[in-house]
């Protein structure tokens, strides 16, 4: 009986445990969960005969360490969907950084968005439901939504991005981007740059830093646009040109400091108040360590593009789906050959 | 004993962890690791994964223009047939291809550039790129070289001071501060002969003093409100002539154009409405339509002369329409119902080449003035038909000269009626022997 005893025990505190962890491992390695496919890895790219169980995603997750770069597989083998038993290649770098094709090239379109309502839109406020149906069109029709530094990467020529990419942005920091226009971001597992101007921060209808630093907390990305949204472009009335040039600089420098003093955010992209910039403006950027700025100048960014004057093209309150439809071209036609 | 055990299950679960799967060989597929890695010698024989595959695509590729492509299935193909001397002979050519293409257009860029012609430059340099994604010179034209500076770099000269390169590059020594600021020097120390330093380049606009540019935008629009419009276009060009892509006088430009044409349309005066129309920027709100309803206005005038039947004029003043708006269908249905209207007229009362003049200026497509066409046609032939009966009915009566009248007017209405050609020959004869005989 004490023999019995001992072997219940043993069972009980050795096997059990070992058992879970045998499971672990089953799983770690992928022996109970997943399925095989026969593969040829090279250095530069793979080919695999697909089974039931790959997808885009889990290829991508496997040889490219990144389950969200199954489009570079789709849009290599020029496919929209994943046959059991199909051969397909992965390139395991980008193929076409620049998204440059016989027919013309890439282009990035950036959405800019201001003030948001609950009710009907007008002139400067979206609405709700506008905002959604926008929203809704870009994920139903294959947007891939990027961020400014997926962005700038494709502008730097070092990453390739999805044909159909698009970038979001908010300015300002109206309170109602965050009571509007974020629970639908999320909704539609969006990512967003909200361009701020400290100044207004706190500010009857505007976010307060609260709110600005749970956007940065949830993953949305925070960067400047000024302190006090002045036109950066132009003189005011009786400046002098020394008077100008220390307002623009504070402009420029004070807001940076800021977000990393309040909120530890590294402010490397700046959107222009009004869209307007001049080249003191831009050396002052490059002096500044600014990497990148936003005009709302309404066409789509190819790679080429001055990195200082990023185009953007502003979504009004007052635009119907075909109009909003008019800011979304991903490619130029302009024959290369 | 429990020690025993122990140690068992740590040994198969550590090769669990390593990957061998031993025990579970029996689940099949189950107890692989994913992705099996076939060795190329494998592969060859598992008929899965062929050179010759890969190699009819890179074929198609390289057909298609699209070479990177074309080249990267060539080195699948080699990468499954690594003993294929064919395939690398194949990729060393299609690389020598690709090295060419790209840079004969990247030098046509270059003499683009070199020309100041940019946009045709970029289009090359991006060509170039397309073929060789590396072409690291045609990527520096697009990524620096064809992108305004904001800076230029200038090597100090001897005599040179800050308050010197500033007066020869802003027109005013007080900027000095600026190349103090972009050059991290410090105020109170020149630097010395030779140095490099950035000097930023600032547009235009600065050149004219501040102030002045600030007056004279109060100044346009104080003139705009007391609708003195002229004056406003007269300072707001001054102001673009120093500044042109200032926004604020472009703005204040269009309306006083706008208010111009509104004045001129009241006037009635629509033709030179729209000729101020045209000078305002397209995406001024309102200046479409105005053009469209000072149109409008000119084509009510026009179908007016045409009720009249005044119809060369309703035809200028419909052309004049459409100089101004090529694609206005209205005004060339005007024109097209002006030259039928006009032509049957002229029909009716006989004038038939005079009705075709007219009819063979409308638009071939035109159903109204194809059918008058006809109508012409078969009158004027019935006219050439009843002038050869009578000279016909001459010639029985041996009138001979009276025959080769009416036969020659056959003929100038139908210079292919083959008779009329024959019985004048005949009827010239018959005189000339007749006139031997008298």
């Amino acid at each position: 009986m004490p023999e019995t005893a001992n072997i219940k025990k043993t069972v009980l505190i050795n096997i059990f445990p070992l058992f879970f962890l045998l499971l672990a491992a089953c799983s770690i390695n992928g022996l109970i969960f997943n399925n095989t496919h026969q593969a040829h890895v090279s250095d530069d790219f793979v080919i695999v005969k697909t089974t039931a169980q790959d997808t885009f995603s889990s290829l991508a997750a496997y040889y490219l360490k990144d389950p969200d770069k199954g489009w570079l597989i789709a849009e290599f083998n020029r496919m929209t969907t994943l046959i059991p038993g199909q051969e397909l290649i992965i390139p395991l770098s980008p193929f076409n950084k620049g998204g440059l094709k016989a027919e013309g090239y890439q282009t990035v379109p950036i959405l800019v968005y201001h003030n948001f309502s609950n009710k009907r839109s007008d002139k400067t406020a979206v609405s709700q439901d506008d905002f959604e149906a926008q929203m809704k069109y870009l994920k139903k029709n294959g947007y891939h939504v990027v961020s400014i530094d997926q962005l700038l990467d494709f502008i730097d020529y070092k990453e390739q991005l999805p044909e159909k990419s698009i970038v979001i942005t908010f300015d300002d920091a109206w309170r109602s981007i965050f009571d509007v226009a974020l629970p639908i971001l999320i909704k539609y597992d969006f990512t967003a740059t909200f361009f701020i101007y400290t100044d207004f921060i706190g500010g009857g209808k505007a976010m307060t830093w609260k709110q600005i630093e749970t956007l940065s907390k949830i993953g949305f990305d925070i960067q400047c646009q000024t302190k006090t949204h002045r036109n950066l472009a132009v003189p005011k009335k009786n400046e002098s040109f020394k008077e100008y040039f220390e307002s623009i600089e504070m402009e420029i420098g004070y807001p940076k400091k800021l977000l990393k003093k309040k909120l530890n955010i590294d402010c490397n992209f700046l959107a222009y108040p009004y869209g307007e910039t001049n080249n003191l403006v831009i050396a002052l950027l490059k002096k500044h360590g600014y990497r990148a700025a936003f005009t709302f100048d309404r066409k789509s960014n190819p790679f080429f593009v001055d990195k200082y004057r990023i185009y953007r093209s502003v979504i009004y309150g007052s635009y119907d789906m075909d109009k909003f439809k008019e800011n979304l071209s991903v490619f130029q036609k302009n024959e290369l050959k | 004993m429990k020690k025993s055990i122990t140690v068992i299950l740590m040994i198969i679960i550590s090769s669990l962890f390593s990957g061998w799967a031993g025990p579970l060989d029996s689940f099949g597929d189950v107890g692989r690791k994913v992705p099996e890695k076939t060795s190329e010698k494998t592969l060859r024989n598992t008929s899965v994964f062929h050179s010759s595959y890969y190699l009819i695509k890179a074929k198609t590729y390289k057909n298609n223009d699209e070479l990177q492509l074309a080249l990267f299935f060539l080195k699948i193909a080699a990468s499954l047939s690594p003993d294929d001397m064919e395939i690398v002979g194949k990729i060393s050519d299609l690389k020598l291809t690709i090295d060419n293409k790209s840079n004969k257009y990247f030098k046509k860029g270059e003499k683009f550039y070199n020309q100041n012609k940019f946009e045709k430059a970029r289009k090359q340099f991006l060509t170039a790129l397309r073929y060789n994604p590396d072409h690291k010179d045609a990527l520096d034209y697009l990524k620096n070289r064809l992108i305004p500076k904001e800076y230029i770099n200038y090597t100090l000269e001897k005599n040179d001071s800050l308050k010197i390169i500033s007066n020869k590059f802003y027109k005013d020594p007080e900027l000095a501060f600026l190349i103090v600021y972009f050059n991290n020097l410090k105020s109170d120390t020149e630097p010395k002969p030779g140095e490099m330093l950035k000097i930023p380049i600032l547009e235009p606009e600065f050149n004219q003093t501040i102030g002045d540019r600030r007056q004279d935008m109060i100044s346009a629009k104080n003139l705009l409100g007391e609708k003195r419009f002229q004056e406003v276009v007269v300072i707001t060009n001054k102001i673009l002539g120093n500044d042109p892509l200032n926004k604020e006088a472009i703005k204040l430009k269009n309306e006083a154009f706008y208010q111009i044409g509104i004045q001129l349309s009241s006037q009635k005066k629509y033709f030179e409405a729209m000729d101020t129309f045209k000078k305002i920027t397209p995406e001024y709100e309102g200046v479409n339509g105005a053009i469209q309803e000072a149109i409008q206005h000119e084509l009510l005038k026009a179908e007016n002369l045409l009720k009249e039947k005044k119809y060369e004029e309703a035809i200028d003043l419909a052309e004049k329409i459409l100089g101004y708006d090529p694609s206005n269908t209205a005004a060339n249905k005007l024109i097209s119902t002006s030259l039928c209207q006009q032509g049957r007229d002229l029909f009716i009362r006989k004038k038939y080449d005079e009705a075709l003049h007219v009819l063979d200026k409308a638009d071939p497509a035109d159903d109204c003035a194809e059918k008058i066409r006809l109508a012409v046609k078969k009158a004027i032939k019935e006219q050439a038909e009843a002038h050869y009966i009578q000279g016909v009915k001459h010639f029985l009566n041996e009138e001979l000269q009276s025959a080769i009248i009416e036969w020659e007017k056959t003929l100038k209405l139908n210079p292919k009626h083959d008779k009329a050609k024959k019985n004048i020959n005949k009827a010239r004869s018959l005189l000339e022997k007749l006139n031997k005989v008298k």
